[in-house]
């Protein structure tokens, strides 16, 4: 590992924990100067990412809004380019994507960190659920299959979002519920606590048991408000120019 | 046009060999090769074991007329888990792979399963992305994937509009449509598919449909040529306004429950009135 379990708990000990605030929502409007470089960083985990439609969808909506966003790889991430960082569907979490990911924190900036274990089984979950516990200390059950439970006349498993606005989004058929821990619960799915949001450093870590990309992609439209009003409450990359 | 008819409409206990001989003696001139739904072509029969299966074609004096497949039900393009999605493309890949082995230059595919589960917006965006770098494979194979309408089966591209966009958003001119006849039930008129798609057409599947019936037990919708609502004159005049002079394959559900063999007879005979337009 290029981060030590020790030097992120140093880090996340010394910080503040109060995420980064004020950057009005319209300063980062399309067509808006800013006077900054800092924007929307999608975090490519290429083969440690599971979930191609998830990348997708999150690029998709970016780009059709007009956001100012870059992908990059983890290791040529710099604190300095975003105020927030997306990282879709991992599973595997590469040391470099850790670094990533606490650099972006103690920066004060927004993580939303999305899971794309809902698939994955034995070693794959394994290690996905000790990464997540020993580098970010994100607390996780295994994966639910929420659908075997469900008939036609149960209706469909909606993702129950609450923060940053109350929203519901298409399941994906799977989910990695979170486990006892600090934060707040901000969505749930059949009374399962999916979805935390956290300060960490100075930043704030929001993690999706649940991916949100798919229903980006499928062009859900409550799927894109959360996501933006996300962004807009991290102070970057706000509202999008088309809807 | 040629006639040829599915190698799964030939009876286990047959044996290839036999189903061969029968299928040309009914008339056919060649076979659709059912890739994972027979014992003789499995996604693990080797290409050696695939060139001895085309032996046994040639030896018969037949063609392979299409490779296809009924795996895309169980491990569909359009599945949410990875996995199952990359079973998927293997076998997309084994149809080609084959087709060229087999000497045909076209495939049937389903391209997505629609359900309660997986919704219809996910399932049109995944195999598109599927189908892409599938289609750029293809070519250089020189092989054409058909994706086939299963209207209500897949609950997917049910309107011959819908389907036709989906192949302008593929862009690629080595994906076009496996038109079933059969499939379109009471959901529009296969004539009007023809017209729609024309050159896009890589083969086309024949039967007749009971359109009102529906499914019912084990009842089938389907049924032999001319006894059900197809407009068989309309379809007649379409292949011909199109200009389509490939593949007729005949894909029959529901079996004669006596004198099987019958029914290739039967089915070669009805097919040869209608490429000769004598309805």
């Amino acid at each position: 590992m290029g981060i030590t379990r020790r030097r992120f708990l140093g880090y996340a000990a010394g910080a503040a924990t109060v995420g980064l605030r004020g950057r009005p929502l319209d300063l980062w409007r399309l067509g808006r100067s800013v006077g900054t470089s800092r924007s929307c960083v999608l975090l490519d985990l290429k083969a440690h990412g599971c979930l191609s439609d998830s990348v997708s969808g999150y690029e998709s909506v970016l780009t059709s809004a007009g956001v100012r966003w870059m992908r990059a790889e983890a290791r040529s991430v710099s604190p300095a380019r975003g105020a927030v960082l997306i990282v879709p569907a991992a599973l595997e979490i590469p040391p470099a994507a850790v670094q990533a990911i606490v650099s972006y924190l103690q920066a004060g900036a927004t993580v939303i960190l999305e899971s794309g274990a809902g698939f994955a089984a034995g070693r794959e979950f394994r290690v996905h659920r000790v990464e997540l516990r020993d580098y970010l200390r994100v607390r996780v059950e295994a994966p639910v299959q929420l659908w075997s439970a469900h008939t036609s006349s149960q209706g469909i498993p909606y993702v129950d979002y609450s923060w940053p606005h109350s929203a519901k989004v298409r399941d994906f058929s799977r989910v990695v519920p979170l486990g006892p821990q600090a934060g707040d619960v901000i969505a749930w799915v059949d009374g399962l606590p999916v979805a935390l949001k956290r300060h960490g450093g100075r930043g704030t870590l929001v993690f999706l048991g649940s991916p949100l990309g798919p229903a980006l992609w499928a062009g859900d439209a409550e799927a894109r408000r959360w996501l933006f009003d996300c962004l807009g409450e991290a102070g970057g990359c706000a509202e999008p120019a088309i809807s | 046009m040629k006639k040829a008819i599915g190698d799964n409409m030939i009876l286990k206990e047959w044996g290839l060999d036999k189903g061969l001989e029968l299928v040309k003696q009914a008339g056919f001139d060649g076979i659709e090769l059912w890739l994972g739904d027979v014992p003789w072509f499995q996604m693990s029969t080797t290409d050696s074991e695939v060139g001895e299966l085309r032996r046994k074609v040639d030896n018969a004096g037949l063609v392979v007329s299409n490779v296809s497949t009924g795996l895309h039900w169980a491990s569909p393009l359009s599945a949410r888990d990875p996995k199952v999605r990359a079973l998927a493309v293997r076998i997309v890949e084994r149809e080609i792979e084959t087709a060229v082995l087999l000497g045909t230059d076209a495939i049937l595919l389903v391209a997505g399963l629609v359900t309660a589960e997986v919704p219809y917006n996910e399932v049109y965006q995944r195999c598109l992305e599927a189908l892409r770098p599938l289609g750029e494979k293809a070519a250089r194979a020189g092989v054409r994937i058909g994706c086939e309408n299963c209207n209500a089966e897949h609950r997917f591209l049910i309107s011959p509009r819908e389907f036709w966009q989906f192949l302008n958003d593929v862009n690629s001119p080595a994906v076009g449509i496996h038109l079933d006849v059969g499939n379109i039930h009471d959901t529009g008129f296969a004539e009007q598919w023809i017209e729609i798609h024309g050159p896009r057409i890589t083969r086309i599947h024949v039967k007749d449909v009971m359109k009102k019936r529906g499914r019912c037990g084990d009842q089938s919708v389907y049924t032999n040529l001319f006894l059900g609502d197809n407009n068989w004159p309309a379809i007649r005049g379409a292949l011909t306004k199109v200009g389509y002079d490939g593949w007729l394959v005949a894909e029959m559900e529901a079996r004669y429950r006596y004198a099987p063999d019958l029914q290739f007879h039967d089915t070669a005979q009805a097919m040869d009135r209608l490429i000769s337009g004598r309805l």
